[in-house]
């Protein structure tokens, strides 16, 4: 970064960022955990996984989750993390015609 | 919640389109016939509860021995046949009463169960313990199971050939899109090597060479098997992170019912704000060794139930496991009991752990049961470099003593020796802390509270010594034990002008993170969820340490059948 000027909005931005966004993403701490987290063995590895992205954070995931019920509802997209439409829970979002404001109507699924 | 006609319909179409798309390259299974021909002739379990017979023979006909479809193929931690028989109900439409639904459990975990060598793996299932589980048997097969659920649930399972083929048949018929996600090769449609194996064929064969329908495991421990006689009075000590060491009794008592199920009643105390508890509960043992019980505090509301799932030790002398309560399972304690017979002395706890070298008067309490009155100092052995100056008590549950230890003793764990008992590591000494780590070093929460349980994360911070080498996160590093910490949250940063430590929620002076609300929170650029990634933070006598935060979205879906309605 010594030698480039910022010249636009965004690279100030960067040019102010205290942490170097780029060095954390590397894994640069000891102590910074490598791969991601595996409560109870299970794991995430699609493309963003359900409770991380493929790096082992948040920041990739669908936002809000509540925008992306219907379609992981209808496709069966997670059949262990959201009722699905084949089996367990056929009419789960029937009272949720918009996720993102009715998401308070929907239950939680004891299958 | 009972299936629609139409969704069966629909499932079962999905069933057949996929046995013959199944017949393609890679596969090597045969069409589904019924009833199938099983390729794999290993003896079936001969099936004799009439109950399970009549409810469950409909489907699952029975031959001329009594073996019937499916369910004599398979073996199965009580929990995994609690899920078949919920799935059953739901999926199958099959009404049972809860009675007959248990009565049909604990048979099937009794006589089709797991061995407790085959049980000790998949123990932190059961348990719910957040830990970091890797198979390493077999990485492929671990990558198709675990991309959605837990390798505990396929560890805790035996099955022949046939039926590790008829689960993924299952599975691909119930959420068709697991061949796009893992179970086919380059996904649904687009495998076209004559002999390439795709990942569920690789799995299979892996699962039915590693956990098959008949062991000698299971042969000898069957042939032994039987209702544990753990009535009586047990030690009872333990750990809960977060609130430290506790000790007390646990009392079991059989029932005039049956031999495996039992009541108990346990008081224990904290050893460090002395708080004690006293708990009544109701349990079953399957298998002759796993303990399913639940426990309610005397005297709190009912919220207080608390799931107990431990592993009686072939022996009956002593028990192990997790007492465990919260929306995921996630505020735990670990639990061990040590059967007390009259007039043996046992000891369970030092308090506190940690021997500073160089230190004098340090008044340290033993905590057992049995213990005998009157001891003199030289009959209470810490190890090198460690002096009993004085007893200021002994007898019953408890010896205080005054110790000094030299300052030059060796940095390490000792073993105590009192009155014939002993107990592994009971002390450390140390020079000096060189450093805390907080556990867990991945920790993860999830939003929740309006609509769905939250989950919270209870952080340690625990001190170490570095050892001979001197070097940090080496073998010989030497555990002091927890200390009391300062905590803080502090940015991870991701991604630019991160932010997610406004909104995630908050730790306290506990090291206890309680995560922020569930639904899109309109303060966020694009109504993001409270959701994000940070640093928790431990500060010790100018020493810091952190672990990584996940806080996450709630699941919509849970399996474990405790959860759910009876």
């Amino acid at each position: 970064m010594r030698h480039l000027k910022a010249v636009n909005e965004k690279a100030h931005r960067i040019e102010a960022t205290q942490n170097d966004v780029v060095a954390l993403q590397g894994g640069g701490s000891p102590l910074q955990p490598t791969g991601p987290h595996i409560p109870l063995g299970c794991t995430f590895v699609f493309a963003p996984g359900w409770e991380t992205d493929s790096t082992g954070g948040t920041a990739g995931l669908c936002q809000p989750v509540e925008r992306d019920l219907f379609d992981c509802h209808i496709t069966c997209f997670w059949p262990a993390h959201v009722p699905d439409l084949y089996n367990y829970a056929p009419d789960w979002t029937g009272k949720c015609a918009a996720a993102q404001s009715d998401w308070r109507k929907i239950d939680l699924i004891f299958p | 919640m009972r299936i629609r006609l139409s969704i069966l319909g629909a499932s079962l179409c999905l069933f057949a389109g996929i046995s013959s798309e199944a017949q393609g390259p890679g596969r090597g299974n045969t069409a589904q016939k019924w009833p199938p021909v099983r390729r794999d002739t290993t003896p079936g379990f001969v099936i004799r509860e009439p109950l399970v017979i009549q409810r469950c023979g409909e489907c699952h006909k029975p031959d001329s021995a009594g073996r019937m479809e499916r369910l004599s193929y398979l073996r199965k931690s009580p929990e995994g046949w609690e899920i078949s028989i919920r799935r059953m109900a739901a999926l199958v439409g099959v009404g049972l009463q809860p009675s007959d639904a248990r009565t049909i459990a604990k048979y099937l975990s009794n006589e089709q169960g797991l061995a407790p060598e085959e049980a000790r793996p998949a123990r932190f299932d059961a348990e719910r313990r957040q830990l970091d589980y890797r198979y390493t048997a077999d990485a492929r097969t671990e990558g198709t199971c675990r991309a959605c659920h837990s390798m505990g649930r396929v560890i805790s399972q035996r099955r022949t050939r046939d039926e590790w083929e008829l689960l993924v048949a299952t599975h691909r018929a119930y959420y068709p899109d697991v061949d796009r996600q893992t179970f086919r090769r380059n996904g649904f449609g687009t495998d076209t090597g004559a002999n390439a194996q795709h990942p569920m064929d690789i799995a299979i064969a892996h699962l039915a060479r590693a956990f098959p329908l008949r062991t000698n495991e299971w042969a000898t421990w069957s042939a032994t098997m039987r209702a544990p006689r753990v009535d009586g009075t047990w030690l009872l000590s333990g750990t809960e992170p977060g609130h430290g060491a506790f000790t007390g009794r646990l009392t079991i008592t059989k029932s005039a019912t049956a031999d495996d199920e039992f009541t108990t009643h346990a008081t224990y105390r904290y050893v460090d704000d002395g708080k004690t508890v006293t708990r009544d509960g109701k349990s079953v043992v399957y298998t002759g060794f796993q303990w399913r019980g639940r426990s309610n505090e005397v005297g709190m509301h009912a919220d207080s139930a608390w799931r107990e799932v431990m592993f009686i030790e072939p022996g009956w002398q002593s028990i192990s496991g997790r007492w465990f309560k919260g929306g995921y399972d996630e505020f735990g304690m670990d639990v061990s009991l040590t059967r007390l017979s009259t007039g043996v002395p046992v000891v369970a706890a030092v308090t506190p752990r940690s021997l500073r070298a160089g230190s004098a008067n340090q008044m340290l309490t033993i905590i057992g049961a049995n213990l005998p009155a009157g001891l003199a100092a030289n009959a209470i052995d810490f190890g090198p470099g460690v002096h009993v100056d004085r007893v200021v008590h002994s007898g019953g549950d408890s010896i205080s003593v005054l110790v000094r230890v030299d300052s030059g003793a060796t940095n390490g764990a000792r073993d105590l020796f009192v009155a014939g008992a002993s107990l592994r590591s009971a002390s450390v000494v140390y020079d000096k802390v060189h450093r805390i780590r907080v556990t867990p070093q991945a920790g993860l929460a999830r939003v929740g509270g309006v609509n769905f349980p939250k989950q919270f994360e209870q952080f340690e911070a625990t001190a170490f010594n570095n050892g001979p080498d001197g070097k940090p996160e080496t073998a010989d590093d030497i555990e002091i034990g927890p200390v009391k910490a300062a905590w803080n949250l502090e940015e991870y940063s991701a991604t630019f002008d991160d932010d997610d430590v406004k909104f995630v929620g908050a730790i306290d002076q506990n090291g206890k993170f309680t995560p922020n609300i569930d639904g899109p929170n309109t303060k966020r650029s694009g109504n993001r969820n409270n959701i994000g990634d940070v640093w928790a933070v431990a500060t010790y006598q100018g020493m810091k340490a952190r672990a990584l935060l996940l806080v996450t979205v709630p699941l919509y879906l849970r399996w474990e059948p405790w959860k759910g309605a009876p």
